[in-house]
């Protein structure tokens, strides 16, 4: 039957059809399956791409780190090496100066004040040079802490009034009288506020130079705005707009005649938008210029002004001065109340002994030039009186009376006209014996060492020196100093280590150590430096008087504690260097 | 040409006409695939053809028009067989326009030996829709038969004006689709 042919050609063809379709299906699976395989292999090979890339790239990276590494290595050796002389031929010129003025040879001083202005400019060269690359590798650190604006403002204006007088110039400082404190980088910020001063003084002729400063607010914060002022030479919109470039000067013409490297307002603008603030200018040829700084406080907690804190006037000791009472107590109580003694005077010998008693003075100055006032008497008196044998005794002779006082058991002889600076220098010797001011300088240049001996020794203080770290341990070994000058760089045992190990050993925590150093500290270090230090001179950019200043805080200091915690052994040691 | 084709051109031809004529189109040798087809297979496109002018011959029905009544037929088995490509398709305009870059676009994902036709349109104004059918094979009454099945499926009433642009070849042609309503106006 043609219809049962029909179905079976019908079935056949559905038969062959489903084969066909079976082997497609298994054609297709294993095509998937073989696209799976390569597809896995894709992605092994991808893994291994990646990895190779990876360590390529990790490699790149070590290698980028590496080589700034390498690059702020130099930079921070280099500054050290080049601070290290300079801070040197400054400092002795200033020592120089310093001895021209009480001694022979007025010759010299212009010279010496030429090595000493050449010496300040090529370091702040070369500081404006580290700054500005540091800058340009993002390695600026910022160092925050919250301080006194009014008392940065002092600060600057003690620094500039030098540079006032070159031009004929004159400086005002007007601010609020509620500045408070800041949070921010001080360092920084007096930077700025120096540049801006120094080129309005450069500028300026026999003109008016404006500091003001006054708190605002910045958006949610606060913050403290500055502004520098002149009536100098101004600039043409055309020298405005190429401010801040780093090496722009206003033309060539103004290398000539005013110097300068015209790095100073490019620095300024890196450091105040480094703050979060901005330094602005304006300006007109001929009239005058202003410019405007805004620097943000980062203390977020901060309000307008709180209060300043009042600084306790720091009694630095009695003194009981006994005198006949006809030049009267003034010219001797003077210099003494100035460097922070509280004098006590007394016209008779009587008052003398009484007062002695009640107010057990630090040290007593006793008049005997008079011979009608009976000083011997009372200095007899004073050394048999078991109470009071032990108060230092500074007599006031004529020059062969001298001996006949130490055997009698003073401690010093001063003889009239007095010279203050001697008074004080005795006072200050007489008055704790047992720690008298020693200094200890540890620093592997020789002639830092020397520098600093030399400044140290003209204020009276005795300097032990180290060569280097190990050295300087030794010293603290056979004694402990009133104050440690330390250097950070130096072979084997290095500064920090020197002072983790000061700081960890019970008996020389307490000194106070005063880092001197040329190195170029990271944020880090100086963080680091400031927690275990009482203070960090750094870059060169102190002056002698501030060393010095700050060194007498710290043995005045010292010497305050041990007279709290000393109470006796008063009269001994006198062996002054 | 996609085995599909033939499987839904065969079923076609059993349910319109019937078995038996269906069975005289395969018997014979001329046929490579000697009419065993399925849907997954690809298979010579003249196979076609010579299905098309033998069921011609057993009905006396022309060749173009029964090319387009199984491009009618065609279009509604799409609907059922493929109902992915027709969501959110909601006009016969909005359907042909998408051919080429979407239709064709996933065929080609899951086929990539096919061999597809390509669709030009353009928009002349609104309601009027150009679509420029050009192939290497001679398909343009199947094309026609598909337009006329999509226009069917969205239940709209429009005019077809057919342009060839092979000679008689069939390869490509020119389909000016227009919809009634703004004929009448
Ligand atoms: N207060 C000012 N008055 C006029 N010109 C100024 C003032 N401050 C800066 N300038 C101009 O800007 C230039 C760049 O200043 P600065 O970066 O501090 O470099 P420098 O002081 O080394 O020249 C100066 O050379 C000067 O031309
Ligand atoms: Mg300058």
């Amino acid at each position: 039957m043609s219809n049962i042919q029909q179905l079976e050609r019908r079935l056949e063809r559905e038969r062959q059809a489903r084969k066909a379709a079976e082997a497609i299906a298994e054609e297709k699976t294993r095509a998937i399956y073989e696209a799976n395989v390569s597809l896995q292999q894709l992605n092994n090979r991808l893994e291994e791409l990646v990895e190779q890339r990876t360590a390529e790239l990790a490699a790149a990276r070590d290698e980028a780190v590496r080589a700034s590494k390498a690059k702020s290595d130099f930079l921070a050796s280099m500054s050290h090496e080049l601070r290290t002389p300079l801070n040197a031929i400054i400092g002795y010129s200033e020592i120089l100066l310093d001895e021209s003025e009480d001694q022979v040879q007025p010759q010299v001083r212009p010279d010496l004040e030429k090595i000493r202005g050449a010496g300040r400019h090529l370091l702040g060269l070369i500081n404006d040079i580290l700054d500005l690359s540091k800058i340009e590798a993002g390695k600026m650190d910022l160092f925050l802490e919250t301080f006194d604006v009014a008392a940065l403002l002092d600060d600057v204006q003690a620094t500039v009034r030098p540079l006032m007088a070159e031009n004929g110039n004159t400086f005002a400082l007007h601010r609020e009288t509620q500045l408070g404190m800041l949070r921010s980088d001080q360092t920084k910020v007096r930077q700025i506020l120096l540049n801006l001063v120094s080129n309005a003084a450069k500028f300026t002729k026999d003109g008016q130079i404006t500091l003001a400063a006054r708190r605002t607010r910045l958006g949610a914060g606060y913050g403290v705005e500055f502004e520098v002022s002149d009536r100098g030479i101004g600039m043409t919109p055309e020298q405005l707009s190429r401010l801040f470039q780093p090496f722009s000067q206003a033309d060539a013409s103004t290398t000539r005649k005013y110097g300068g490297t015209g790095l100073g307002l490019a620095i300024t603008r890196h450091f105040c938008r480094i703050l979060g603030g901005d330094v602005t200018v304006a300006s007109e040829f001929g009239e005058g210029s202003t410019f405007n700084v805004i620097v943000p406080d980062n203390d977020s907690n901060a309000a307008i002004a709180a209060p300043q804190p009042v600084w306790e006037q720091r009694v630095v000791g009695t003194v009981l001065v006994v005198e006949d009472g006809r030049e009267g107590a003034k010219s001797l109580a003077e210099p003494l109340t100035q460097e922070g003694y509280r004098v006590i005077a007394a016209a008779a010998g009587a008052d003398g002994l009484r007062l002695a008693r009640e107010q057990k003075p630090d040290a007593i100055i006793l008049d005997v030039v008079n011979p009608e006032f009976d000083g011997w008497t009372i200095l007899r008196l004073l050394k048999t009186d078991a109470e009071l044998c032990d108060i230092p005794v500074i007599l006031v002779t004529v020059l062969g009376d001298r001996d006949m006082g130490f055997a009698l058991g003073a401690a010093e002889h001063l003889t009239k006209p007095i010279n203050p600076k001697e008074l004080l220098r005795l006072l200050a010797r007489v008055q704790r014996p047992e720690i008298t001011p020693d200094v200890l300088i540890v620093d592997d240049d020789q002639s830092t060492r020397g520098m600093l001996r030399r400044m140290l020794v003209k204020e009276g203080w005795r300097v032990r020196e180290a060569a280097n770290g190990a050295e300087g341990l030794e010293q603290l070994a056979r004694a402990v100093p009133a104050v440690m000058l330390l250097d950070l760089i130096m072979p084997e045992v290095d500064g920090f280590e020197v002072l983790r190990a000061v700081r960890q050993t019970a008996a020389w925590r307490d000194i106070p150590v005063v880092i001197v150093t040329s190195k170029d500290l990271s944020r880090d270090e100086l963080e680091w430096l400031r927690g275990h230090a009482m203070d960090v001179f750094q870059k060169g950019a102190y002056s002698r008087a501030e060393l010095i200043a700050a060194v007498r805080a710290m043995v005045d200091a010292a010497r305050l504690a041990s007279s709290r915690t000393v109470p006796t052994d008063r009269g001994e040691g006198k062996d002054v260097a | 040409m996609k085995g599909i084709v033939f499987t839904e051109f065969l079923e076609m031809v059993e349910r319109e006409f019937s078995p038996e004529i269906a069975d005289r189109l395969l018997v014979g040798t001329e046929l490579a695939s000697c009419g065993i087809y399925t849907s997954v297979g690809t298979y010579d496109h003249a196979e076609m053809i010579v299905l098309v002018s033998r069921l011609s011959r057993e009905t006396g029905i022309d060749s173009h028009d029964l090319m387009m009544a199984f491009g009618e037929y065609l279009f509604r088995r799409f609907k059922i067989l493929y109902p992915k490509y027709f969501e959110r398709m909601n006009s016969s305009f909005a359907f042909l326009t998408r051919i080429e870059d979407y239709i064709h676009v996933e065929v080609h994902k899951l086929y990539p030996e096919a061999e597809l036709p390509t669709f030009t349109y353009d928009v002349p104004q609104p309601g009027r829709l150009v679509l420029t059918y050009q192939s290497t094979r001679p398909f343009a009454s199947l094309a026609e038969g598909l337009i006329r099945g999509c226009l069917a499926h969205f239940g709209e009433d429009a005019d077809i004006q057919v342009e060839d642009l092979s000679d008689g070849a069939g390869t490509a042609a020119r389909f000016v689709i227009t919809q009634r309503d703004t004929l009448r106006e």
